[in-house]
């Protein structure tokens, strides 16, 4: 039971911090489709930082982790200005520059730890090593029957990922920054007319996007493979786009879609084990998800309500 | 007065300002922009970019190799390519048919699973008679794809789903079940594969012995022409075609002028999925004869790149088609001969992605210049009328 929850909770967490980087790209009206690019290229910075710093310190500390982590944030938020340039400077079309930042990330990443690899430590490999995170048991909390698997060897990016998020709703929902952002998504003309700079804001956004997505990239290489490797492009970008969408852009509503993906997939796995079916049972648990969120969808596309300049290009001279 | 730029200016209006066959002229301007980009990647590593692109022409057949193996020539190499570019001839038109209803279909790499393992199973393992099979097999293709476009079609027709993540999600989901069944039943223990098919329903003649050479011969790139030429018929002279086409410029503007707004949508999506399952069919049953488990092939998304450089017209994105096959298989001999890493290849593409991404801002900021030039010469003229 407890295993249901410490793997729900740390597949969840990384999908919610991407989605709410969803949340702020989408509220500004930039549809982004790259989430999955962004945390791939996160990843990969994050990685390579491990790779180039892990010498310097001492085999077994952490620092490298909390490291990584930011410098991941800082990749995918420079990777995310190719987009929000696309988007916002050239006018391309935001989806289809979405999947081209997509394909490229798997493309760029994948050649380039091969070629640093290859040409600085002398290794045929398109992989980056990762430390082993600590995991944490919360003192008396994790002795509670039942909801105890949520304080039981919890990733430390987990509390790093619960604080950012809570930062992340204050934010868009109790500062003027934030109304800013949402009106941007909403109706750009009036933050013109009220002085606003709808292009820097809406490029600010889309950093900010970039920044989280690369987070729970970096999250995601940590508590599922240890090290970066291009099988991190596993969907978790578009699980999250999805997540997003299921909960209406609202941060709130997202975290529950995500804990729902995140628990479908623990718990499908959990029964796999528990009944004893061979490992290739698990590729139809993996698609748990995935129906879950085509049902979802269907049910709940009618009254949803998506940001209403959402993927429009911003003209002054429209009305 | 001339103002700084203004020559540039001027070059680039004449380069690809509005006129005859300024689409073209925009396409060939990307992709001038991203072999340079890929020129100075290659100068980054050391490699002389002129030589590094002479070996791509000559792994692709385009350009005599200074040695070949037996059996191999030229003729080889350029009809292993067509080989190879059929598959991404139809995947690059489903593109590009929902593209021209505005929908963006990027389940082209499900759907090629879903109706590839459809024909290996129904088709691939029996022993029909070559003719029946082959024919059967393209039959099943097309059937499958459609049937996995028509329910994102109508998905989006009747719940105003995003078929943009439902397309995503069926990609995941068709990957993982074929996945499933392929691991319990058809699995190949020495390759990990699945089970080789027979050559009776291979859609790709494979070492077929004529003079001194080993060929294969693509027997499905026939249709791929014929498709091309039907879909160009289609968009250019008939009333479906029209309407598909003012669903994707304006929604609710052919809502207004009377066009069955859901149903064109749907048929797109059906028209885009069978061709997916062709490309499908012709790429598990053609250039392979087996499906790797839990892979999406890339040749699906690569095709998103190519039906934008093809400008999603059909005989666009024939040429275009060519051209990402002409890099992506004569990478493997330049890698070889250059020593650099095959990844290259796909970083090319996804450069060249990039560029045709903005082909839209290209296109507007040269139209913009145009007229810039034009009220400069006005203004000039108004004020020395007798110089």
């Amino acid at each position: 039971m407890n295993s249901i929850i410490i793997d729900g909770m740390a597949f969840s967490l990384p999908l919610f911090i991407i989605a709410i980087g969803g949340i702020y790209s989408e509220g500004s009206g930039i549809t982004n489709l790259a989430l999955e690019g962004l945390l791939g290229f996160g990843a990969f910075t994050g990685g390579l930082s491990v790779a180039l710093l892990s010498p310097l310190f001492p085999s077994g500390s952490s620092t490298t982790m909390y490291i990584a982590l930011v410098v991941a944030m800082l990749g995918g938020m420079v990777y995310s200005m190719l987009h929000a340039l696309l988007c916002i400077k050239f006018k391309a079309n935001q989806v289809i520059s979405g999947v081209v930042l997509n394909v490229l990330s798997v493309a760029l990443t994948a050649f380039l730890a091969n070629q640093i690899n290859a040409s600085f430590f002398g290794k045929a490999s398109n992989k980056f090593m990762l430390e082993v995170s600590p995991r944490i048991d919360i003192p008396l909390l994790s002795k509670i029957p039942l909801l105890g698997g949520f304080f039981t060897s919890v990733y430390p990016f987990e509390f790093i990922i619960l604080i950012v998020a809570l930062v992340m709703w204050y934010i868009l929902n109790r500062t003027p920054t934030g109304m800013r952002i949402r009106a941007c998504g909403d109706n750009p003309q009036a933050v013109d007319a009220a002085g606003g700079n709808v292009e820097g804001i809406r490029f600010g956004s889309v950093m900010v996007s970039g920044a989280l997505a690369g987070l729970g990239g970096m999250c995601f290489a940590y508590s599922i493979s240890t090290n970066f490797s291009p099988s991190i492009y596993a969907g978790f970008g578009y699980l999250s786009i999805a997540a997003m969408i299921f909960g209406n852009w609202r941060i709130g509503p997202t975290f529950f879609a995500c804990l729902l993906f995140g628990f479908a997939r623990s718990g499908g796995y959990f029964l796999v084990t528990k009944l004893g079916l061979p490992s290739s049972y698990s590729d139809l648990v993996l698609t748990l998800p995935y129906v879950l969120t085509l049902v979802l969808l269907i049910s709940f596309s009618r009254t949803n309500k998506a940001p209403r300049a959402l993927g429009e290009i911003y003209d002054k001279g429209k009305r | 007065m001339k103002r700084k730029g203004h020559g540039f200016k001027q070059s680039m209006v004449k380069l690809l300002g509005s006129g005859k066959n300024q689409d073209l002229r925009i396409a060939l301007f990307c992709i001038l922009l991203s072999l340079f980009a890929g020129s100075l990647l290659l100068l980054s590593l050391g490699k002389n970019p002129l030589i590094a692109y002479k070996s791509i022409l000559q792994g692709a057949g385009f350009w005599p190799k200074a040695r070949y193996a037996g059996h191999k020539s030229m003729l080889t190499d350029f009809l292993s390519l067509l080989n190879y570019a059929t598959p991404m001839v139809f995947a690059s038109l489903s593109v590009a048919v929902a593209l021209r209803c505005g929908l963006f279909n990027i389940c082209v790499p499900g759907m090629m699973i879903f109706s590839g393992f459809l024909a290996t199973v129904l088709v691939g393992y029996s022993g029909l008679p070559s003719f029946g099979a082959r024919f059967l097999v393209i039959i099943v293709g097309i059937v499958g794809g459609s049937f996995i476009g028509s329910v994102i079609g109508y998905l989006k027709f009747k719940f105003n789903t995003n078929e943009v993540v439902v397309s995503i999600m069926f990609n995941y989901i068709i990957s993982y079940v074929v996945s499933f069944f392929i691991q319990t039943k058809y699995i190949d223990p020495t390759t990990r594969q699945s089970l080789k098919i027979g050559d009776n329903a291979r859609l790709t003649l494979v070492d077929k012995v004529i003079g001194n050479l080993k060929i294969e011969i693509p027997l499905v790139l026939p249709l791929a022409i014929l498709v091309v030429v039907g879909l160009w018929f289609l968009f250019a002279r008939s009333r479906l075609g029209f309407e598909l086409k003012a669903v994707g410029m304006n929604r609710k503007a052919s809502r207004y002028a009377g066009v069955d707004v859901g149903r064109t949508m749907v048929i797109s999506m059906i028209i885009s999925g069978a061709l997916a399952g062709l490309a499908g069919v012709s790429y598990y049953l053609g250039c392979y004869a087996s499906i790797q488990p839990k892979v999406l092939p890339s040749l699906g998304f690569d095709a998103i790149a190519v039906a934008l450089l093809g400008n999603s017209s059909p005989v666009g994105c024939l040429f275009a088609s060519l051209l990402v096959m002409t890099i992506s298989n004569g990478t493997t001999y330049m890698s070889s001969t250059l020593n650099v890493l095959r990844e290259i290849a796909s970083l090319i593409t996804g450069i060249l992605l990039l560029f045709s991404a903005c082909s839209a801002f290209f296109k507007v900021q040269a139209n913009r210049w145009a007229q810039e030039l034009e009220d400069e010469y006005i203004v000039n003229m108004r004020e020395a009328p007798h110089e």
